[in-house]
């Protein structure tokens, strides 16, 4: 048994797709539509075999009243990992992402925390150890 | 299924797309079956009909305007359940056009059947994502074959989603609409 994906909700799978991979640098993988579903997921450029994240559209009210729940308390629906927190986030930054949390230290790593514009928080951590 | 392994497409046919703003475009699909109005009407309305063509399941009639039905796309990695009203519910009679609308997902659907001799004009425009234009034409194309083997008692089986992708003509057929219909060849 493996965890070959995860998914975030995202209220446009357009928009979604142009975020996370031409301002957060990953790339696209599948592709697919069957009628009103679209199955899109990216990965990691340094890890093209690695976990994809789909980028779900919110299309159903539990989607959206969970996405929305997570995003006011300040909850990131997706944790990644890094070696180099900060030179990301100014990579990230330098192509108009929005920070909601700088480089951050806490106990055993640094954080950030940007907005995806998609309904999401998404927390970059390295761990302190890396 | 011993139809399925003599069954073939057949060349990209009858379809057309009418352009409303960037994104949303309308693909309209035309379909001349060998079966009854009134038959036709029946396969694209009751939930068990639908099972063995469509591409999506119904856990109710599509058949009455005003009711609430929900659509689970069929062969989605994910479950995708979309819930509908059915806007429109006019059956074919003689001489009457039937007519039927509801929405997928956000997806608007439409479809009218017109009596042709014996069998049956079947039209569907369908709004959908411009850039999925080919796939859809090509997809409903397949649903459309196995629809008509399944009124004629030659049943195919449903060919859907993965089912549809991995079926060897797809390829062709994909592409055929998409030069038909000027669009870009699809990723």
């Amino acid at each position: 048994m493996k965890i070959k994906l995860t998914s975030v909700f995202v209220d446009d799978q357009e928009k979604a797709l142009r975020f996370y991979t031409d301002v957060l640098g990953f790339t696209k993988k599948s592709d697919f539509s069957n009628g009103p579903f679209r199955w899109l997921t990216v990965v990691s450029s340094d890890d093209p075999d690695g976990t994809e994240l789909q980028l779900a559209l919110n299309d159903n009210p539990a989607a959206k009243t969970y996405q929305q729940a997570i995003f006011q308390q300040g909850q990131p629906a997706a944790l990644f990992f890094t070696d180099d927190v900060k030179g990301d986030y100014e990579r990230i930054k330098g192509r108009g992402a929005e920070f909601t949390m700088p480089p951050t230290d806490t106990a055993g790593s640094t954080i950030v925390k940007l907005n995806d514009t998609c309904g999401n928080l998404i927390q970059i951590v390295q761990l302190a150890g890396w | 299924m011993i139809y399925r392994d003599q069954y073939a497409p057949g060349p990209a046919r009858g379809a057309e797309v009418r352009k409303d703003g960037e994104e949303k475009w309308t693909l309209v699909l035309v379909r001349e079956m060998r079966h009854s109005p009134e038959k036709v009407w029946q396969a694209l309305t009751d939930p068990a009909q639908l099972r063995e063509w469509a591409p999506f399941d119904a856990d109710g009639s599509l058949g009455t305007a005003g009711s609430t039905v929900k659509l689970t796309t069929v062969g989605a990695p994910a479950l995708h359940v979309t819930e509908t009203t059915v806007k429109r519910a006019d059956p074919p009679r003689s001489n009457i056009v039937g007519s039927l609308e509801y929405g997928w997902g956000a997806n608007d659907m439409r479809w009218e059947l017109e009596a042709l001799g014996a069998g049956t004009r079947l039209t569907l425009w369908t709004s959908i994502d411009r850039r999925f234009i080919a796939w859809g034409a090509a997809g409903w194309h397949i649903c459309f074959d196995v629809l008509d083997h399944l009124l004629g008692g030659t049943p195919i089986g449903r060919t859907v989603g993965p089912d549809a992708v991995k079926f060897g003509g797809w390829k062709q057929l994909r592409d055929e609409y998409a030069k038909q219909l000027g669009v870009e060849k699809p990723a």
